[in-house]
């Protein structure tokens, strides 16, 4: 016996399932003390946004080795890549391969893909974001050869791959090529 | 599933499962706050917290093939924070720093002054000289508002032994707070 025990029906009290009233007079002070004790529990909500980044990064990390575009400071399009994940089942036509694009960033509200794979159309391919690093990614499965194309940010911005050679489209604009 | 509604757990870990690993982060997201709280009070550290959980969540994505009941996904995740929090005060037995129960304790910021502020930072100080158990316990009826019930449940053990645990921790604490209540 140590002297600090609680008595228990302070016990009850705080257990909850009594309240102060219910404790006979001689107890009162002692469930008010009690009940100070539990008026300092802290409560308060705590946030951790970076977990997911870093579970993401450290998973990502791990299954690539080294992603050094996932640790770069975040700029307002910091880094493409385009990464090669497996070939598939060999199709009788063409052999399949599956690639995931990624794309840095922070700022953007939407980002997609367009290129010879979709007809252009920067609808239809779009990158879901990552956490709240700004890490954007898409995977495809696409025909082995050649394809160009170009992150579509914000709808109305074409930002070509850094990560990838770039052939000028003829229009003007920087066009990025795989070769798969 | 309709546009807006949110996936069901089960949803996300059997499309993981099938090779869509980026829907992790859905998960991910969706836990990390409700379980920051437990993992910073059972550890007395917000930084070791962070550390707790990034890495139970890549345990469990390592092992996510074992997920039993991916409809339960969160049950089986908190196993594992709790493992890992466990083993983290084996690691570092040594009691909390004043540091550790600033680094927890909320600010300041509501009502209730400095006094307040002060008991908080007591009773985290407090906590972190009870056993893992007894923490534990605590922690998570007082601070996350589970039941007796849901606590067993969650720990698969009985209520009468929780309520073993929580009345020493309750004798625990008053000794260690004299001076604060």
């Amino acid at each position: 016996m140590s002297g600090y025990e609680f008595h228990p029906l302070v016990k009850q009290l705080l257990d909850g399932d009594i309240t102060l009233a219910d404790l006979p007079p001689e107890l009162r002070g002692e469930g008010e003390e009690a009940l100070r004790l539990l008026a300092a529990v802290d409560r308060t909500d705590i946030s951790m946004p970076a977990v997911t980044w870093r579970v993401m990064t450290t998973l990502e990390r791990r299954r690539r080795r080294f992603l050094p575009w996932l640790l770069a400071p975040a700029l307002a399009i910091a880094a493409a890549l385009v990464i090669v994940l497996r070939p598939t089942a060999p199709a009788p036509s063409a052999a399949l391969v599956t690639v995931r694009f990624v794309l840095v960033a922070p700022d953007a509200k939407q980002v997609s893909l367009a290129g010879t794979f979709n007809q252009w159309d920067a609808q239809v391919t779009p990158l879901v974001r990552t956490g709240a690093t700004g890490v954007w990614t898409a995977t495809l499965t696409l025909p082995a050869g050649q394809h160009q194309y170009a992150f579509v940010v914000d709808g109305v911005r074409w930002v070509p791959d850094p990560g990838a050679p770039a052939v000028d489209d003829g229009f003007g604009r920087r066009n990025s090529v795989l070769t798969l | 599933m309709r546009p807006g509604s949110q996936a069901a757990d089960g949803e996300i870990v059997r499309a993981v499962l099938a090779g869509d690993r980026e829907r992790y982060a859905r998960l991910v997201e969706r836990y990390r706050d409700r379980y920051a709280r437990y993992a910073a009070r059972m550890l007395g550290s917000a930084d070791a917290a962070e550390d707790a959980l990034q890495d139970a969540f890549v345990r469990a994505y390592d092992q996510l093939a074992q997920c039993k009941d991916p409809d339960n996904f969160i049950g089986w995740f908190f196993l594992i924070l709790r493992n890992r929090c466990f083993a983290e005060r084996r690691r570092n037995r040594t009691s909390a720093s004043l540091d550790a129960a600033n680094d927890v304790a909320s600010d300041d910021r509501t009502d209730g002054g400095a006094e307040s502020a002060e008991r908080r930072r007591a009773l985290q100080l407090a906590l972190m000289e009870l056993t893992p158990d007894q923490r534990e316990v605590f922690v998570l009826k007082h601070m996350e508002g589970l039941s007796y019930t849901e606590i067993a449940e969650r720990l698969s053990t009985s209520v009468p032994s929780l309520k073993m645990r929580m009345h020493r921790a309750y004798d625990k604490l008053r000794e260690q707070l004299r001076d604060h209540t």
